[in-house]
């Protein structure tokens, strides 16, 4: 399966908020530090148009009738979105922001909060988007780079990673410790494995150990 | 009655007389008796015959003070011997009311007269007796009525008048009325609404002076209530109510009335009424209570608006990167913003403060429109849908507006309550006014939530009974007696699509409601 390699697209901030003021307060704020905004006045219609794509971060009243904010980060993480959430609450809502940042949300604001704050709070959401953005780019690289591997290269590489010597893989695989080598350094090429350390690391990255 | 006949025989003269004087006795009414200077019976005409049950023939000859029962009968032989020894005429020719006596040994009120007839020795008297048993009888039955009413009057602590506006008769005070008045009975006599009219509570004098004008010149009658001011500086309610009678061309003849103390009453009316308020008070602040952190979320939103446009005014102006356009729209939008948080706190401030409780004409649709503002926030956090249906009638009501928004959220809070545990695409509540073919305003709050249980229906309107866990069980029971106090009456049925329908109504307004204090 292909997933979204690291882009050059511009981070969107995505906000979803059923009241129209402080959604339209909320765009005027970000398009002040130059962010590029999209606003939803409702969770299903921010579902309609959500694309994995799309790098950036989702501003998310957690109080809203029909899809509640808790409801809509749910149904994101059904889709495995790796989008950073930060929830706006009010006073009293700390259980519910508590229950959200046990499903993943990256952070919470209260309403009102100090523009800085909220600024400050996506711009980290961001980085985390790109950074998780790229980590996912790489995973992808690599498990690009292991489904080029031969079958018999393949199980040199599983018993190379758990520390297995030359000699030992020979004897189990009952080849001569000549032809492990070969094959060790095909893997270590097709890896793109400068040491026998980051061809581990590497493996580990994608669980595939 | 003396008859002038010229040239008649003394002798024809006589009898004529004693023919005369015979259909006299017998055309008389009254009982006559002959008697000489002992008493004893010459003569009983036929009125008496009928009148004491004697034959005239049994009783000639007999004593007279046999038609006496004691003690008269002896104190007549003691006058009768007075008046021959002494000549002093004691009962002689003077009325008096004493009993007399039946043959059969009954007695009867009767009024005598004793004369004496001229010119005889030893003297003779005649006797006129007259049963006067229906004269007091009718004396004795107007006097108990008398007594009775003024004991009514006293009771009822009401008292009447009349006033004769020709000035013939007399005008009338009832004994009570002085009471009734705070004056002493027997005081002297002044016209009742030249009496009344200083004592009139100044707040009401405008409202009696227009009653009593329009009783005056046009009215057939009036009934008011009113304050006076009694002269030890009391303040009594009274309830006045006045007929009047005309002459064919419209002038007053006669006003008769009455006046009602009914300060007992309106002080226990008062005190149920305030009562009632304080509960009705204590039960929207419980609401608020309830309500609080729902309605602090409703005031953060604009809060957060406002903030959050205000900075990016300050970054945009900073950064120099703005139109004016966008900044003028922000500062629209706080300024709209700050309002809609001044108006949440107002109808919050509104609803819990303890104010006097005031009928106002409103209309019916605005009462739901502040409702929904103040049920908005519950609603929305729970996924609930409020949907209004005014009245195109846009009727209106006389009505306490914070009492009745108190019931209309109260309902509007159950059904929010009652669909917490339906699909969310079932939960809608719908407010509707309506006027009924009587005129009368119909609210109704109609969810699709649980419903009421079938069992629970009997007493969903008793104070302390709830089906919610921590409910105070008030809301009901404080919401029917706000309606019943407004004149209306509240109740519940099923709704056929699911779910409940909460109803109440108020009283239509009669169109000149509006020109009435």
């Amino acid at each position: 399966m292909m997933r979204a390699s690291v882009t050059n697209q511009r981070p969107t901030i995505f906000v979803v908020d059923d009241d129209s003021a402080v959604r339209d307060a909320l765009k005027l704020l970000l398009r002040s530090v130059g962010q590029s905004v999209e606003t939803y006045g409702a969770g299903s219609e921010f579902l309609e148009s959500y694309s994995e794509d799309r790098p950036g971060c989702l501003v998310l009243d957690i109080r809203m009738p029909g899809m509640s904010g808790l409801e809509l980060q749910q149904k994101l993480n059904e889709k495995h979105s790796i989008l950073p959430i930060i929830f706006i609450t009010g006073h009293g809502d700390v259980p519910m922001a508590v229950e959200a940042m046990q499903a993943g949300a990256v952070d919470f604001i209260q309403k009102p909060f100090r523009d800085q704050d909220l600024i400050d709070r996506i711009n980290q959401a961001l980085e985390k988007d790109t950074s998780n953005r790229a980590a996912l780019g790489e995973r992808n690289d690599i498990r690009r780079r292991l489904e080029t591997l031969t079958p018999r290269e393949r199980e040199v590489l599983d018993l190379v990673v758990h520390g297995k010597a030359n000699k030992v893989i020979a004897g189990d695989l009952k080849l001569s410790q000549r032809t492990v080598e070969i094959h060790r350094a095909r893997v270590m090429e097709k890896m793109q494995a400068s040491s026998l350390a980051h061809l581990v690391r590497m493996v580990l990255e994608v669980g595939q150990v | 009655m003396t008859l002038l006949r010229v040239a008649e025989p003394q002798e024809e003269r006589a009898h004529r007389l004693e023919r005369e004087f015979q259909a006299v006795l017998d055309a008389a009414v009254d009982a006559v008796v002959l008697f000489d200077h002992e008493g004893r019976i010459e003569l009983l005409n036929h009125a008496g015959e009928r009148m004491f049950g004697y034959n005239e023939q049994e009783v000639i000859g007999l004593k007279v003070n046999i038609l006496l029962p004691e003690p008269y009968r002896s104190q007549h032989d003691d006058y009768l011997r007075h008046y021959i020894e002494a000549g002093e005429p004691r009962i002689i020719g003077i009325g008096r009311e004493l009993l007399a006596k039946r043959r059969d040994g009954s007695e009867f009120s009767a009024e005598l007269a004793v004369g004496r007839v001229q010119g005889t020795d030893p003297p003779r008297f005649v006797g006129f007796i007259r049963d006067i048993t229906v004269r007091r009888n009718a004396e004795e039955a107007l006097r108990r009525s008398e007594a009775q009413l003024t004991i009514a009057q006293e009771i009822a602590n009401l008292g009447n008048y009349v006033v004769h506006a020709d000035g013939k008769f007399e005008d009338y005070w009832s004994p009570h009325l002085y009471r009734v008045l705070g004056r002493r009975y027997g005081e002297p006599y002044i016209g009742v609404y030249e009496y009344l009219e200083p004592m009139v509570h100044p707040a009401d004098r405008a409202r009696w002076q227009a009653a009593r004008d329009e009783l005056e010149t046009s009215a057939r009658s009036m009934d008011i209530e009113y304050r006076v001011i009694h002269p030890d500086g009391s303040l009594r309610y009274v309830h006045h109510i006045a007929q009047t009678t005309r002459r064919p061309d419209g002038r007053v003849l006669r006003q008769v009335g009455t006046l009602h103390d009914i300060t007992d009453r309106r002080r226990a009316e008062d005190e149920a009424r305030q009562m009632q308020d304080r509960i009705a008070h204590f039960g929207r602040i419980s609401t608020m209570g309830e309500m609080a952190a729902g309605i602090a979320h409703e005031v953060n939103q604009p809060l957060t608006a406002i903030a959050t446009y205000a900075q990016a005014c300050q970054r945009l102006i900073a950064a120099n990167d703005f139109s004016q356009e966008e900044v003028e729209a922000a500062l629209n939008h706080i300024g709209a913003q700050a309002l809609r948080a001044g108006e949440v706190i107002r109808r919050l401030r509104t609803f819990v403060k303890n104010r006097e409780v005031r009928r106002e004409l409103i209309e019916a649709n605005r009462l739901l429109d502040d409702v929904v503002t103040l049920a908005q926030t519950d609603a929305r956090h729970n996924g609930v849908r409020l949907v209004l249906e005014p009245s195109p009638q846009s009727p209106q009501v006389q009505a306490d507006a914070v009492q009745i928004q108190q019931v209309v959220l109260n309902l509007v809070r159950n059904s929010i309550d009652a669909m917490l545990t339906v699909p969310e695409v079932r939960r809608e509540i719908l407010l509707r006014t309506t006027v009924d073919s009587e005129g009368d305003v119909e609210f109704m709050v109609a969810d699709r939530g649980t419903g009421v249980d079938p069992a629970a229906m009997a007493e969903l309107f008793n104070p302390f009974f709830t089906t919610k866990p921590g409910g105070t069980g008030l809301g009901l029971s404080i919401s029917r007696s706000i309606v019943r106090a407004h004149g209306g009456k509240l109740w519940c049925s099923a709704n056929p699509g699911g779910g409940a329908r909460f109803f109440f109504t108020l009283p239509a307004v009669p169109a000149s409601a509006g020109s009435q204090q």
